[in-house]
């Protein structure tokens, strides 16, 4: 019950369950439950970047050009993925792997996390290069009441299992007095905490980074504040791949051939899971009135973005079995596709970074025969 | 042997065969949401109401049953998609 770094009980792990099955002794991929994790691993290792790659120095006369209601809509929608980003650059690592029992799952949540703290550095990179200040914008995350009551909707799930595990690991399964209160452990209420927190963690990637990066695109869609946009799809590209990954975690867990008890689990918090979804897109629409509240930009508004927050929720509900809640239909931000796309940015070929790589991928097995059409 | 792709409420189209369902798709001017193209997002699901698809590369991606991944399939027989929202023309621009 309580977590062990290196577990020396000789078991298994393959026939464990991902998540509160017996903690994780061998870091082994030899042998898996779930190859999927490790594709996923390699994939993120090969989208490896850094933000200093992306030069900003055009950003820094586009943001000084731009009216005071923009600046508003682009530092507030800074601010939020900075918040997003510093939650999901820890919260994975404290939540998760005190509880998983899978080598191959372990690995992904740190290859994940560690990715999400290349986001954070480049938002540091991007406000260093636009402000001279930047302790400002970075104070306001924790005083600012709009991004504040945000931090408070993220966070919830994540706190309610953390707290919950660490009690279970302290004191185990039952009845007992913490503070003068009592309190019931269980590891049925603790899978309950961790199915809720998987899903929001969907909802964060999957919805709530998408209106983030609808709004850093409005701008490049005008050709303003592009080296942020090159920036955005960078963390675009690594976000569609972790919502995936939560994605498959959630379809695991409904399953139940990982956990039974998961399964059933699942299908009782099947409407609490969909309204997590819901108060999402709701929080995002409020969230939009914020941003637009001293005008609109070219090319995006209040009403436009909460459709785009309708579409994505829908399209995100359905990809985790879920009814979707919204009537829309047609995605109001067409452009958003070529955007969100990281590799078909046009430039000059001297210019090209190539965004994705493999290292050992080189054929070095050369034979006599090769040089055969070589003369001299 | 060129096969024969039906989009439910749509029309009907042979794609050249080098390409994959999404770009054929999307030479045939039909709106479809994407993000990577290499199969990791998810984004370009289309549901198969019949006929059989290969995968070019893997999918990374999680697909619920009875849909596939336009981006990296291309079609194994005549076969009938349907698209999320319907089948809608993308509004070419000027």
């Amino acid at each position: 019950m309580t977590y062990t770094t290196f577990n020396r009980e000789h078991f298994n792990a393959t026939q464990e369950p991902m998540f509160f099955g017996r903690n994780v002794n061998v870091s082994r991929y030899d042998v898996q439950k779930y190859p999927i994790f490790e594709k996923l691993i390699e994939k993120q290792l090969s989208f490896f970047w850094r933000p200093e790659e992306v030069d900003l120095s055009t950003d820094r006369r586009d943001f000084a050009a731009l009216p005071d209601h923009e600046r508003h809509i682009f530092l507030s929608n800074l601010k939020y993925q900075t918040l997003l980003d510093s939650v999901q650059g820890r919260s994975p690592n404290v939540a998760l792997l005190p509880i998983v029992s899978l080598p191959e799952l372990e690995t992904w949540i740190e290859t994940w996390a560690f990715s999400e703290t290349i986001h954070s550095r480049s938002y540091t990179h991007i406000i260093r290069n636009i402000v001279t200040e930047p302790a400002h914008i970075f104070d306001d995350i924790v005083t600012n009441e709009a991004i504040t009551k945000r931090a408070r909707d993220i966070t919830r799930y994540y706190d309610a299992l953390i707290e919950g595990v660490s009690l279970y690991h302290q004191l185990g399964e039952g009845k007992h007095t913490v503070n003068g209160e009592e309190i019931n452990i269980s590891i049925t209420d603790l899978k309950r905490r961790l199915y809720l927190t998987v899903v929001s963690v969907n909802v964060l990637e999957a919805i709530r980074f998408y209106v983030s990066f609808a709004c850093s695109f409005a701008f490049a869609e005008r050709s303003s504040m592009e080296g942020n946009a090159k920036i955005i799809k960078l963390i675009a590209r690594d976000e569609a791949l972790h919502l995936t990954g939560t994605q498959h975690i959630l379809q695991l867990l409904a399953d139940g051939q990982d956990d039974p008890e998961m399964a059933v689990i699942a299908r009782e918090l099947k409407d609490q899971a969909r309204q997590i979804f819901i108060d999402a897109a709701e929080q995002e629409k409020d969230w939009a009135d914020y941003l637009f509240r001293d005008g609109s930009m070219i090319g995006l508004n209040r009403d436009i973005l909460g459709q785009y927050v309708e579409y994505i929720t829908n399209q995100r509900m359905v990809a985790v079995g879920f009814e979707p809640a919204f009537a829309i239909k047609q995605n109001p931000l067409p452009w958003m596709n070529s955007w969100l796309n990281s590799d078909n940015v046009q430039v000059a070929p001297q210019e090209v970074e190539v965004s994705s790589y493999l290292v050992g991928q080189i054929d070095s097995e050369v034979q006599s025969e090769d040089f055969s059409n070589f003369s001299l | 042997m060129a096969h024969i792709v039906k989009i439910l409420e749509g029309f009907s189209f042979i794609p050249r065969k080098e390409l994959t369902l999404l770009e054929a798709l999307e030479q045939e001017n039909v709106s479809i949401d994407y993000q990577c193209r290499e199969g990791f997002c998810g984004s370009c699901q289309v549901t198969l109401v019949a006929g059989e698809v290969s995968y070019t590369t893997d999918p990374i991606a999680f697909i619920p049953e009875g849909k596939i991944l336009t981006c990296c399939c291309q079609p194994n027989s005549d076969m009938t998609i349907e698209i999320p929202g319907g089948c809608k023309m993308k509004q070419r621009s000027s």
